[in-house]
């Protein structure tokens, strides 16, 4: 007869290797990645502007980890994904409010499991380097994303004043 | 400092930008940093919109009230500007670049949300930080894209230094591989001024066209 005890351990090693299983099927086959991108817009600018921004959120729905490399627009000639950051300031009292701020170039912006990482003002955002067109209010503009695990996902960014 | 996004840290960001407050005015009386050591709570802030979710403590008040620096460098026309001409009406003096794709047309669109809001005339003069790039020519085409008539002020390195210098405004050059260029970091407080020239309050990005309208309407009536 096995002790009560040792049955114990058993159950917690096979939910363990279940456990274990099931996240195993979640990295081997692509079906785990899958991301959502809710509200995408951008902002007006003049075409003679040295860049615009665009903004959304991005949701990952799938059980795995992904990643945000790249991406294109046919509004502009390059397209870099940035983030606003606080720099630090020599200046007393200085803070994310108050002290400088920055913008640095975000290479890969990872989107964890089940996770949401929002573009927006003072933060993340899609930078439109060279505009090849005037963004009017009410135009709408195709973004494409690239993600590691995802791939491409296009999305229609809706340009509004702010 | 942590920059990533931390939505649940805002009661420790708001205690801890409080004492930073605290700090800077105990420890700097130059400069045209804020003197007051008590910045308006968020509670008793406008309801936040939903475009400008609140990240912390969006201004501080003059306290009392002090003249504003000088201000005297070239405008998008190309001809001498000195701030002391727009006595008679509420002003905003804001620091930034025309490169900026972020912070400097948040705010620009955020002053002038606030711009449509009120009756009162307001002189919106943008600095630029980056002399380099930014000439005459540069200032027009930025500031007129926003047809809100604001000045867009330029100058030589060293009368930009000067000037940000003289209003407390921080900024650097940024190494970058970025394809737009190089970047800038620049203080991106935006300093209001009532008819008299005197500073009554400073604010931060993010403050909502509402809030900036509601000081706007405070200093004018």
């Amino acid at each position: 007869m096995i002790p009560a005890r040792r049955f114990a351990r058993l159950g917690g090693l096979l939910a363990a290797a279940l456990v274990a299983a099931t996240l195993a099927a979640g990295c081997s086959s692509g079906s785990g990645a899958s991301v959502t991108i809710t509200e995408p817009w951008a902002r007006a600018s003049s075409a003679m502007a040295a860049a615009g921004a665009a903004y959304m959120t991005i949701e990952n729905t799938g059980s795995e980890a992904d990643a945000l490399i790249g991406a294109a627009s046919p509004a502009a000639e390059t397209v870099e994904v940035h983030e606003t950051v606080a720099m630090g300031s020599q200046a007393p009292g200085a803070s994310a409010e108050g002290g400088m701020m920055g913008m640095q170039p975000v290479a890969r912006l990872e989107i964890p499991a089940g996770g949401t990482v929002e573009l927006k003002p003072g933060s993340y955002h899609v930078m439109l380097i060279d505009l090849t067109q005037e963004l009017k209010p009410g135009d709408e503009i195709e973004i494409t994303l690239t993600f590691e695990k995802a791939g491409e996902v296009t999305v229609t960014a809706e340009v509004r004043e702010s | 400092m942590h920059s990533r996004p931390r939505p649940a840290g805002l009661g420790l960001r708001t205690l801890a930008f409080i004492l930073a407050v605290a700090a800077f005015t105990a420890a700097c009386g130059g400069g045209a940093g804020p003197v007051s050591s008590a910045p308006a709570s968020p509670a008793s802030s406008p309801a936040p919109v939903a475009t400008a979710p609140p990240l912390g403590v969006r201004e501080t008040a003059y306290d009392p009230a002090r003249p504003a620096p000088d201000l005297r460098l070239t405008d998008q026309d190309g001809r001498p500007f000195d701030l002391a001409s727009l006595r008679g009406t509420p002003v905003l003096v804001y620091f930034g670049y025309t490169h900026c794709p972020d912070i400097c047309p948040t705010t620009l669109a955020d002053i002038r949300g606030a711009l449509r809001l009120v009756e009162e005339p307001v002189g919106v003069v943008f600095v630029t930080v980056d002399p380099a790039r930014d000439d005459a020519a540069a200032m027009k085409q930025y500031v007129d894209y926003y047809q809100a008539g604001f000045v867009g002020l330029t100058g030589t390195e060293a009368e930009i230094a000067a000037a940000a210098d003289a209003w407390g405004v921080a900024y650097r050059k940024l190494d970058s591989t970025a394809a737009a260029g190089y970047a800038m970091a620049h203080s991106t407080e935006a300093y209001l001024l009532d008819a008299a020239g005197q500073l009554r309050h400073h604010l931060f990005f993010g403050a909502s066209p509402e809030l900036i309208a509601e000081r706007i309407r405070e200093i004018a009536g």
